[in-house]
């Protein structure tokens, strides 16, 4: 069983918390949870929905394209690799 | 420096600036200093249209059935996305590519510019299909007082930065007296001027189109003008990259990963890179509040309009770090992203009104006349 196919904890700074579905991005996540986060091209390249990473690991699903900082990433094409906290 | 079309010097380009190094001899991408833009050279490329793939006739008959307020918002807008490709079809390239040291960037620019000018050729593939001769719309671009307004403030920082660098490149640095006023020309000075002019293009591309975008889209979850709507998605969709490499230019500098005199002018430079983004801010606020001056339209009127230009100047300001000035926390318009997200553009070509595709294979309309000799 690879990484990703596991579940894992997302945590959301002064927010909720809840557990990851295998094989989905962690924007398909947060939506599921009904979470608001912003997107446009949900491929990596435009990085609307650039968030901060306070803590944990995460994997792209797709080379992003979009300028990302060193603390930052895009949930559109990122799955986690261990438990995550985020800064919205 | 005397500008050269080649370069007879080896030039080690690993070790080149992005901008403002040596010109740029063989365009090579075998080595890459800032691979991104080959990344996006490539993706752009992947996404390649022809605005006549795209079939509007239906178009015509919702424009006639809107109402007079209706069609000034919609002509209005695209007046005025025909002068932000006008610009951008041209300005990147005789702005840009005379100071550019990077082969990978050099093409990036051009391939940036090229698509621009898809966009313009899709303009008037819209407005040809809704008039009969849409001359008087063309001719009305260099007549608005509100379209010209906002020409000459996106027009000035490469307009200053093309003077400068044309005096640099035939005069060399220092004080040149050119019909009577005098031109201060030092390395300097031409960073700071390609700084404030690639602010003045990060703006543009991260906000400027967004107001008409909204109307068209908000046009669209009424079923209506929807052969124009697919095309705008596709622009949004280029608009979004292109925004992407803007924010990379601005970020490379900003971080020292370039240019190291970059990075101070980008420090010295910051309140007016802010100034730059807030007055776009501004000028797009004004802008809706024309759009509506005759009345609004279903689903949007100008106060939620501006709600949303500062929603996503907010997240454009953040990206380039220069915070959220805006107190907006949630977006005004949650459907502008059904419209925006790249799944929705890329359909498959036997599902959409592709007219390359289905030429001489069926007829998209097909009146009730048509059955008439048919018999059971």
């Amino acid at each position: 069983m690879s990484q990703t196919k596991q579940t894992r904890s997302i945590s959301i700074a002064n927010g909720p918390s809840f557990l990851s579905t295998p094989d989905n991005t962690l924007l398909a996540d947060l939506e599921a949870q009904g979470i608001a986060i912003e997107y446009h091209c949900r491929e990596g390249y435009c990085g609307a929905c650039r968030c901060k990473l306070i803590s944990g690991e995460v994997d792209y699903t797709v080379d992003p394209l979009a300028f990302i900082d060193d603390d930052e990433i895009l949930p559109c094409c990122t799955v986690p690799l261990s438990d995550v906290e985020l800064a919205l | 420096m005397k500008y050269t079309t080649f370069n007879q010097h080896n030039t080690d380009v690993m070790a080149e600036p992005m901008f403002f190094g040596n010109p740029v001899n063989v365009a090579r991408y075998d080595q890459q200093k800032h691979a991104i833009f080959e990344k996006l050279i490539e993706k752009q490329i992947s996404f390649f249209w022809r605005p006549e793939e795209v079939d509007v006739s239906k178009d015509r008959s919702d424009f006639q059935g809107l109402s007079d307020a209706e069609k000034h918002i919609f002509i209005s807008n695209l007046k005025y996305q025909t002068l932000l490709d006008s610009i951008q079809g041209r300005s990147p390239n005789i702005a840009l590519l005379p100071i550019v040291s990077l082969p990978e960037l050099e093409t990036w620019i051009e391939t940036w510019s090229f698509y621009e000018t898809i966009h313009s050729r899709s303009y008037t593939h819209i407005l040809r299909n809704l008039f009969t001769d849409p001359s008087a719309i063309f001719d009305d671009i260099v007549e608005n007082e509100e379209i010209k307004r906002r020409a000459a403030d996106i027009s000035k920082y490469y307009d200053d930065l093309i003077f400068a660098t044309q005096l640099w490149q035939t005069q060399g640095e220092g004080t040149h007296v050119v019909n009577g006023e005098t031109h201060v020309v030092n390395m300097r000075e031409l960073k700071k001027k390609l700084f404030l002019c690639m602010n003045s293009v990060n703006a543009l591309e991260a906000i400027r189109f967004y107001v008409s975008f909204a109307c068209t889209f908000a046009f669209a979850e009424r079923e209506l003008m929807e052969g124009n709507s697919k095309i705008i998605r596709l622009i949004a969709r280029d608009e979004n990259l292109h925004l992407s490499s803007t924010q990379h230019i601005l970020n490379l500098w900003a971080k020292g990963k370039d240019d190291p005199e970059m990075a101070e002018i980008a420090k010295e430079c910051e309140e007016e890179a802010r100034e730059i983004f807030l007055n776009a801010v501004q000028q797009e606020k004004e802008w809706a509040a024309f759009l509506f001056n005759n009345g609004s339209m279903i689903g949007l009127n100008e106060e939620i309009l501006c709600q949303y230009v500062e929603y996503i100047a907010n997240q454009r300001m953040s990206a380039i770090g220069l915070g959220q000035p805006f107190d907006i926390a949630s977006n005004p318009l949650p459907w502008m992203n059904n419209y925006l997200s790249s799944d929705n553009v890329q359909v498959a070509p036997q599902e959409s009104e592709i007219s390359s595709y289905l030429v001489g294979q069926i007829d998209s309309e097909v009146s009730e006349d048509e059955f008439d000799a048919f018999e059971l």
